[in-house]
């Protein structure tokens, strides 16, 4: 791993740096046409065209059932639409074997609201797990798992249990577990939904780091005054459909 | 991926100390249900043996004239003898089958002292390779010439035939249905089992869910996910076949000696080159239902 600390220093959390839309190869997601329905009657997803390119930072925005979850679920292959077509890091999702998911999915970091921490590990353990499970050596474990919980600022605490530390703590857990593995895109439903404003900001400012390290971001939230604060691309829902994609937005009325 | 069984080992062994109430409780479950399967293999066996000496006393006895022609009789003795149904016929004499009746009438003197002679006939018995053949052996030798020739009542042929004529299709009857109900309660025993295995085994995957949904989340392959349940399963299904095979060879070198010894009169005749064979299908069916098991009760969790 290059000496990725060094990086980041270099990086002034400001924005100076261009963020968004920077065309650099292949759009790291395609949607095109996608439609998803539960029930015959009701689309969650009605003829979502988008295109999201590496680098960038994005939120999504909408109020509940207006299919954000469906959309990140739908990136995830946990969710199959029912036509249309989806890319996502190079892979064709109506055409991926099931066997080949697994290594779909270590391209993709996620986040959420509940954490989703295993309660009988500690912080060093649960983000060590995620490297495990995908068959990494003892010793890329422990080169990266102290670098990555240094990244989100526990250091101090890589021995902790869940229970031992805050909710802020806790979802930089779960944000340095998503990227130890440093996928191309970390996808964050609801990052912010159970912490306080001024922890939202210190995670959403953390968020915005692994951005500058080259990772597309994609956030699905309805936190209107941090998506009014961080000026992004907002791509707002409602009711399935797209109705604004923006540079540098606000959450604006989606209704 | 490279497939790591030392990680797989350890994480099962790790589970098991962490969920082993779990643990014990699959453990208990697989064992009884191995036991009970065991024991009726063992019963039924014994059972079976004891049917089938009582099967093997079906015998043939075609009595003879006292002035049968000796070279019919022999004609008839050899044309038995190549029948291929027929393990053995014996010719057994007038004065054998007093000698005989002797013996069984002992407690009763007075018998024996009235008889005037030998009024007793001379005899074939004819043992079957397969009892359940008597009745096709029976109709050959009514129709050969040679037996209207020797019978005892040339003007009855039936009545110099003794082979248990209403008994023996009672018997068989009697002894068909005992085999049937023996395999059905194994057979549904086996069901039982599994159904039992499967629900410990799924309780013990629904207590690790978050784990799973993580894993999966992660990019953990699903036979990396399965793996260790799997090994789990095992584990625990040789633990309680062990114990059940304790509880077998107990009740095998233990216990049936000395009921043996109490019941003289019965050969239960389980030997134990058999008790091995059980102990191999304990061993063998507790790791195909722990794995088996495992894998079905993963599935619904590695849909994707």
């Amino acid at each position: 791993m290059p000496d990725l600390q060094a990086t980041l220093d270099n990086i002034v959390p400001d924005g100076s740096m261009p963020a968004t839309r920077r065309p650099s190869g292949p759009p790291m997601i395609v949607m095109q046409n996608v439609t998803k329905r539960y029930v015959p009657e009701r689309a969650a997803l009605e003829a979502v065209s988008i295109e999201i390119d590496a680098g960038e930072f994005v939120f999504i925005v909408g109020h509940s059932g207006s299919g954000k979850s469906t959309f990140i679920r739908s990136l995830l292959h946990e969710v199959i639409p029912t036509s249309g077509r989806i890319i996502v890091a190079g892979h064709d999702l109506s055409k991926i074997r099931v066997a080949k998911i697994p290594y779909l999915r270590r391209n993709i970091g996620c986040v959420f609201q509940d954490f989703k921490l295993l309660p009988n590990k500690t912080a060093f353990e649960n983000v060590a797990f995620a490297l495990q499970v995908i068959g990494k050596s003892k010793h890329v474990i422990d080169t990266q798992v102290p670098e990555v919980l240094r990244l989100v600022g526990l250091e101090g605490k890589i021995n902790n249990y869940p229970h031992q530390l805050s909710g802020g703590e806790q979802q930089r857990v779960s944000v340095a577990r998503a990227f130890v593995n440093r996928p191309p895109l970390l996808l964050c439903d609801e990052p912010t939904g159970n912490l306080d404003p001024q922890t939202s900001f210190g995670i959403m400012k953390l968020l915005e780091r692994i951005n500058h390290t080259g990772t597309t971001v994609l956030i699905a939230t309805h936190d209107q005054e941090m998506v009014n604060r961080m000026r992004r691309r907002v791509i707002a829902l409602d009711e399935g459909h797209i109705v604004r994609d923006q540079n540098r937005g606000v959450y604006g009325h989606a209704n | 991926m490279p497939i790591n069984a030392g990680y797989f080992l350890k994480e099962a062994g790790t589970s098991f100390k962490r969920n082993w109430v779990m643990s014990i409780g699959g453990i208990v479950t697989i064992f009884l249900s191995l036991l009970l399967i065991g024991v009726s293999l063992l019963i039924g066996t014994a059972a079976n043996s004891l049917i089938t000496g009582t099967e093997n006393k079906v015998t043939i006895d075609i009595f003879i004239k006292d002035d049968a022609n000796q070279a019919d009789v022999e004609g008839l003795q050899r044309n038995l003898e190549t029948n291929s149904m027929v393990k053995r016929v014996d010719y057994i004499s007038k004065s054998q089958a007093l000698e005989t009746f002797k013996q069984q009438m002992q407690k009763s003197p007075d018998v024996i002292n009235n008889l005037e002679g030998n009024p007793l006939p001379a005899s074939l018995k004819i043992e079957l390779n397969n009892t359940h053949d008597v009745d096709k052996v029976v109709a050959t030798i009514k129709a050969s010439p040679e037996f209207k020739k020797i019978c005892d009542r040339p003007d009855n042929p039936e009545s110099s035939l003794r082979y248990g004529q209403d008994i023996v299709q009672r018997l068989f009857n009697f002894t068909r249905v005992i085999r049937v109900v023996g395999i059905v309660f194994i057979v549904m025993l086996a069901v039982v089992s599994l159904i039992f295995i499967n629900n410990t085994i799924r309780m013990a995957i629904y207590a690790r869910r978050n784990e799973l949904s993580i894993m999966r989340l992660v990019g953990a392959s699903n036979w990396f996910i399965r793996m260790p349940f799997i090994f789990e399963g095992m584990i625990q299904a040789i633990i309680g076949a062990l114990l059940a095979i304790g509880i077998i060879m107990a009740i095998q070198f233990l216990a049936l000696p000395r009921i043996q010894s109490t019941l003289r009169f019965m050969s239960f005749g389980i030997s134990n080159s058999f008790i091995w064979l059980i102990s191999l299908i304990l061993i063998a069916g507790g790791v195909i239902i722990g794995g088996l098991g495992s894998w079905l009760a993963m599935r619904r969790y590695l849909k994707i």
